[in-house]
């Protein structure tokens, strides 16, 4: 391996703000708790998958360069050269082996955050240019094009003015829109630009419960997309531009309040790491969909029917929303408010297990069989549970749980929460 | 390179199962695609989304959005999910023999 790309993925080790990586690189006492943690674990029994090896691997590689005894007697150490065998290793686990879901985080005994050292071994790996060509191609695509699917901005247009005349239809009201690029609205809404390409049903559902709630808000034409790959690809550079256009795009609107399309990664990005990236607090509020919805009942503004579904519902966890967003009690006091027979997952909340699509595992063809794999212990989980609607909001988790659907023969409708939600809503 | 195996043949496929080579595509393998979905027998509304997805590709390098596909078919926008169980992605666009398109899909 060329000194220079060696030295490229150096540089993220030793171009330190603070001292939260060296705490997590120095800490680990391989006591194994996290292994059992792990969906890529869990479902296969493979060693390596072992979170503690995925933090050692790159803490080797620390230890080999930033410290004293590793520059000199790297053996002692157990300290590793970054060359091609490394980095093979680094890219099959970190990007291959993980989804970033931080369960392992949450059960360390001494609270290593796992999580955050794979992400820097990413941010490692994206310096010297070994990203996954298919999670790259998706980076690239929203750098270039403002979305991530590379959507022309007239065909998302015509499918928004599309989507808005079957709304206005199926309400029989003119007033049920889907405003684009509207000044000074109190909200703007963002989405995953899946629901533009493939799945609008979720634009209208969350339109519908706009117009229910009668409030005041606006979609943009040039920069709608909630989702942020550069913040599993590692490259802090990308995931700043695209969080920005973000900013810039609620100033230019003069909206007061950005409310995050059901993306989990999106959100997070978004809403806890973009402040950091630009090193600056937000000038506008932000708030999930999930929370908005919430408020909406709280408050009375909108009414849903208790007698609408008598399937037993059960619901998937994002983990970006939930274990790392903070998101816990709004989506269960939703579905409370007019689901009979809800039934939880175990274990839910929190502790829940990741889909096996998040991390950008979805979008890397490389790793299909994995992702399979650790799709069968949610599949299994909802099984267990004897639901028939299953409910994420999280379009990347719902892309999951379709596939996990169709795969182990699940027989189950997914759904996110606004489909669900506006399905009920009295008018 | 993984490979997908339909009825004796054997096709090099990416890890989502979409043809490496978009271009040895024909009708045939489209069925044979559709058949590993579970569709059975193609009908007119999965032929009419099918070769309008290719055509779009082989114009435009990309796959149409749903809007276009429900507007020159005269399919339903539900329905679409109905006769494609993966969906027009993973569903629709495989058969039609198209990379595997970006995003959360």
């Amino acid at each position: 391996m060329e000194k220079a790309l060696v030295e490229k993925g150096l540089k993220i080790l030793e171009n330190l703000q603070d001292g939260k990586l060296i705490t997590h690189l120095n800490s680990c006492v391989h006591c194994g708790l996290c292994a059992e943690s792990c969906i890529y674990y869990k479902a296969t029994g493979d060693n390596r998958f072992t979170p503690a090896r995925k933090v050692d691997l790159v803490a080797s590689v620390y230890r080999r360069y930033c410290t004293f005894t590793g520059r000199l007697a790297p053996w002692l150490v157990n300290a590793r050269e970054l060359n091609d065998d490394t980095s093979k290793e680094m890219v099959d686990l970190l990007f291959g082996a993980c989804t970033m879901c931080g369960r392992c985080t949450m059960h360390c005994s001494i609270g290593v955050d796992i999580a955050y050292v794979v992400r820097t071994g990413r941010a490692m790996l994206s310096n010297m240019g070994m990203v996954p060509a298919s999670l790259q191609s998706t980076v690239n695509a929203a750098v270039e094009t403002g979305n991530n699917m590379g959507i022309p901005v007239d065909e998302y247009v015509d499918t928004l003015k599309w989507m808005e005349e079957e709304l206005a239809d199926e309400l029989n009201s003119k007033e049920a829109r889907i405003p684009i690029d509207e000044p000074g609205k109190r909200i703007l809404y963002t989405l995953n630009p899946r629901e533009p390409k493939f799945f609008p049903l979720s634009i209208s559902a969350m339109a519908k419960i706009f117009y229910a709630a009668g409030e005041s808000w606006t979609l943009s034409s040039s920069m709608y997309d909630i989702t942020n790959y550069a913040y599993f690809s590692g490259n802090q550079e990308e995931a700043s531009l695209i969080a920005k256009r973000m900013w810039d795009e609620m100033d230019k609107l003069g909206s007061s309040r950005l409310v995050l399309a059901e993306c989990g990664h999106g959100s997070r990005a978004l809403r806890w790491e973009s402040p950091n990236y630009l090193q600056q607090a937000f000038p506008f509020a932000v708030q999930t969909s999930v929370e908005l919805i919430a408020e909406y009942l709280r408050e009375g503004r909108i009414r849903l029917d208790k007698e609408k579904f008598k399937e037993a519902v059960t619901l998937h966890d994002p983990c970006n929303l939930v274990r790392n967003g903070g998101i816990c009690s709004d989506q269960r006091y939703i579905l409370k408010e007019f689901i009979s027979d809800f039934r939880e997952m175990t274990p839910c909340g929190t502790d829940n297990y990741c889909c096996g699509g998040g991390g950008g595992q979805l979008a890397m063809s490389e790793y299909n069989d994995r992702r399979m794999k650790t799709g069968k212990i949610k599949a299994d989980q909802i099984s267990r549970t004897g639901a028939k609607i299953v409910v994420s909001p999280c379009h990347n988790c719902v892309d999951q749980l379709s596939q996990i659907n169709f795969s182990f023969k699940l027989n189950v409708q997914v759904k996110t929460m606004a489909e669900l939600v506006a399905d009920a809503i009295i008018l | 390179m993984p490979t997908l195996e339909i009825e004796g043949k054997t096709f090099n496929v990416d890890g989502d199962g979409f043809l490496s080579s978009p271009e040895i595509w024909t009708e045939d393998v489209a069925k044979l695609f559709a058949k590993y979905d579970g569709i059975n027998e193609m009908n007119e509304k999965h032929w009419a989304i099918v070769k309008l997805i290719r055509r779009n590709w082989e114009e435009k390098a990309m796959a149409p959005m749903v809007r276009t596909l429900c507007q020159e078919t005269g399919v339903k926008l539900r329905e679409i999910y109905e006769l494609f169980p993966l969906g027009p992605a993973r569903g629709a666009c495989r058969i039609a023999g198209l990379p595997k398109p970006d995003g959360c899909v």
